[in-house]
């Protein structure tokens, strides 16, 4: 859920943007990460983990334990707890090892 | 961007590191901060609690508070930022590299002072890693800094001052503490207020407890609990870990600077002597880098990390810097000692021990 008013910090959520998870539009707002407006539309799981198939999410909010990645605007593993949303933005899970950038892309 | 050359490149702008910006740009220098995150403040930003012990020129305030002052104090300086840069290596001429998680840019400094912060320890039990369970600090900042509600029913692991804090800001924003589960046989936090206010508004403490395990398909929906011989399951959609916090020593480590080990101080802690100056002599630290402390004390480290390179560069001359050395050590005494004597003691054998490092040229791990 979003916090529309806060007991110290009063009403700070101004500028609405849509945001897409798995092609579904969910409501976040300008400033927040990826991974805080998704956890506030409840969408926790960001994806899972190779070898024993466990559902991931945010873990520190800080960019340390990579436990949040997801893949936005096309980008694989990126870290959602440091990336704020932009309108528009499309975000898929992170279940699948990313494609490394081959031959054809010279390196 | 280019390359960028600068006298002092200041790494973490939280509050320890734009204390020094202050000192080291007040005194004319040339000075780029550089921080990952997309905003100055460091881990203020989200901290919304009074801050007690801060040094004597700074009035009672919260933590978002004392960030906003600390900027305010940089404004008029030409100061350069670098915000959403990483320091992610050194080349071998000790050419900082940096990324904006696109390209990588050198930069070339005459000092460098780490503010790096402190990063928050996991406590593992079976399925901690389901969704739902954070860091008590992650929490914090959800509800703080992005106004996101993380869960309807929590459950907090650990007891220090920062749980309490925590509960009860969750508490505000309409998140039922459903408990606070503390595996030693008493309440860690030493601010009795605090937790006096926590039991008020009717959070059970359960010491002496663990966590059997967290459940929950795709993500945490209970949590089993042990007391003592008692087991018992508590609905929770969010589960907030307070293991404490650990000076982060990246780039200490890639620096190859020496380590020692000091528990009250958060573990390993880069080694360093009474002028805030690493075994690397170009290379300063301040803040929790320097030692897990209170705010108040980070920002006086700061200002003697920034004071003592002031001197190093001819900023100040040697009387004024010794003189101004020795009343900040004296309010990092007074307000240190205020808030936790171990943590002075500590720091105070960890100086001592400068001659005689613990760890050269290791990785801990
Ligand atoms: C999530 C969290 C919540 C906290 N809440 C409280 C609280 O409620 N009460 C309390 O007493 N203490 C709290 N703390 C402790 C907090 O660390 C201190 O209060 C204080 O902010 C530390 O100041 P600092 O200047 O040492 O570092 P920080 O404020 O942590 O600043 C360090 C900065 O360095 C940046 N950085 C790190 N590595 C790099 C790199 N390689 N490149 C570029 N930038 C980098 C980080 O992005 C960060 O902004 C919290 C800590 C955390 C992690
Ligand atoms: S939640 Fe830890 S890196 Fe994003």
């Amino acid at each position: 859920m979003h916090i529309k008013h806060h007991p110290v910090l009063g009403k700070k959520l101004q500028n609405p943007v849509t945001i897409y998870f798995n092609d579904q539009p969910y409501t976040a707002y300008e400033q927040q990460t990826v991974a805080a407006a998704l956890m506030a539309n409840d969408i926790k799981r960001l994806g899972s983990s190779r070898n024993l198939v466990q559902p991931r999410g945010l873990f520190c909010t800080r960019g340390r334990c990579c436990s949040c990645y997801a893949t936005v605007n096309g980008e694989n593993h990126v870290r959602t707890c440091m990336t704020r949303v932009e309108d528009g933005m499309k975000i898929y899970p992170n279940d699948e090892d990313p494609e490394v950038r081959g031959e054809s892309c010279g390196d | 961007m280019k390359a960028v050359e600068t006298d002092v490149l200041i790494i973490g702008a939280g509050p320890a590191g734009l204390a020094a910006a202050f000192e080291t740009a007040s005194r004319g220098l040339d000075v780029t901060v550089i921080d990952e995150s997309l905003s100055l403040g460091g881990q203020l930003i989200q901290q919304t609690q009074n801050l007690s012990s801060l040094p004597s020129d700074l009035s009672p305030m919260r933590g978002f508070e004392l960030a906003a002052h600390l900027i305010k104090q940089i404004e008029e300086y030409d100061i350069r930022y670098l915000l959403g840069h990483r320091v992610i290596g050194f080349y071998q001429d000790g050419t900082i590299g940096i990324t904006d998680e696109v390209d990588v840019f050198p930069v070339k400094t005459k000092k460098m002072i780490v503010a790096t912060g402190a990063a928050e320890n996991a406590v593992a039990f079976p399925k901690w890693t389901l969704p739902g369970v954070l860091t008590i600090g992650a929490a914090q900042t959800l509800i703080n800094r992005d106004f996101v509600k993380p869960g309807n029913d929590a459950v907090i692991v650990g007891s220090s001052d920062f749980a309490m804090d925590v509960a009860l800001q969750l508490s505000e924003v309409g998140v039922q503490v459903k408990g606070i589960v503390e595996k030693s046989t008493g309440v860690l936090s030493r601010n009795t207020e605090k937790v006096k206010q926590v039991n008020k508004i009717g959070i059970p403490i359960y010491v002496d407890s663990s966590i059997v395990e967290a459940r929950g398909m795709g993500a945490v929906e209970e949590i089993v609990i042990k007391q003592e011989d008692r087991v018992f399951t508590e609905k929770a959609d969010l589960v907030c870990i307070d293991g404490g916090r650990s000076p982060i020593l990246d780039i200490f480590y890639q620096l190859g600077t020496s380590f020692g080990f000091q528990k009250e101080l958060g573990g390993w802690v880069p080694q360093y002597n009474k002028d805030f100056q690493t075994d690397c002599k170009d290379v300063f630290l301040a803040g929790n880098a320097a030692g897990v402390s209170t705010q108040g004390a980070l920002v006086l480290t700061g200002r003697l990390a920034g004071m003592n390179v002031c001197e190093a560069l001819g900023a100040v001359s040697k009387e004024t810097a010794a003189v101004e050395k020795k009343g900040l050590w004296k309010e990092l005494e007074i307000v240190e000692t205020k808030y936790n004597l171990d943590i002075w003691h500590a720091r105070n054998r960890h100086v001592d021990n400068f001659t005689h490092p613990v760890l050269k040229d290791q990785f801990i791990s």
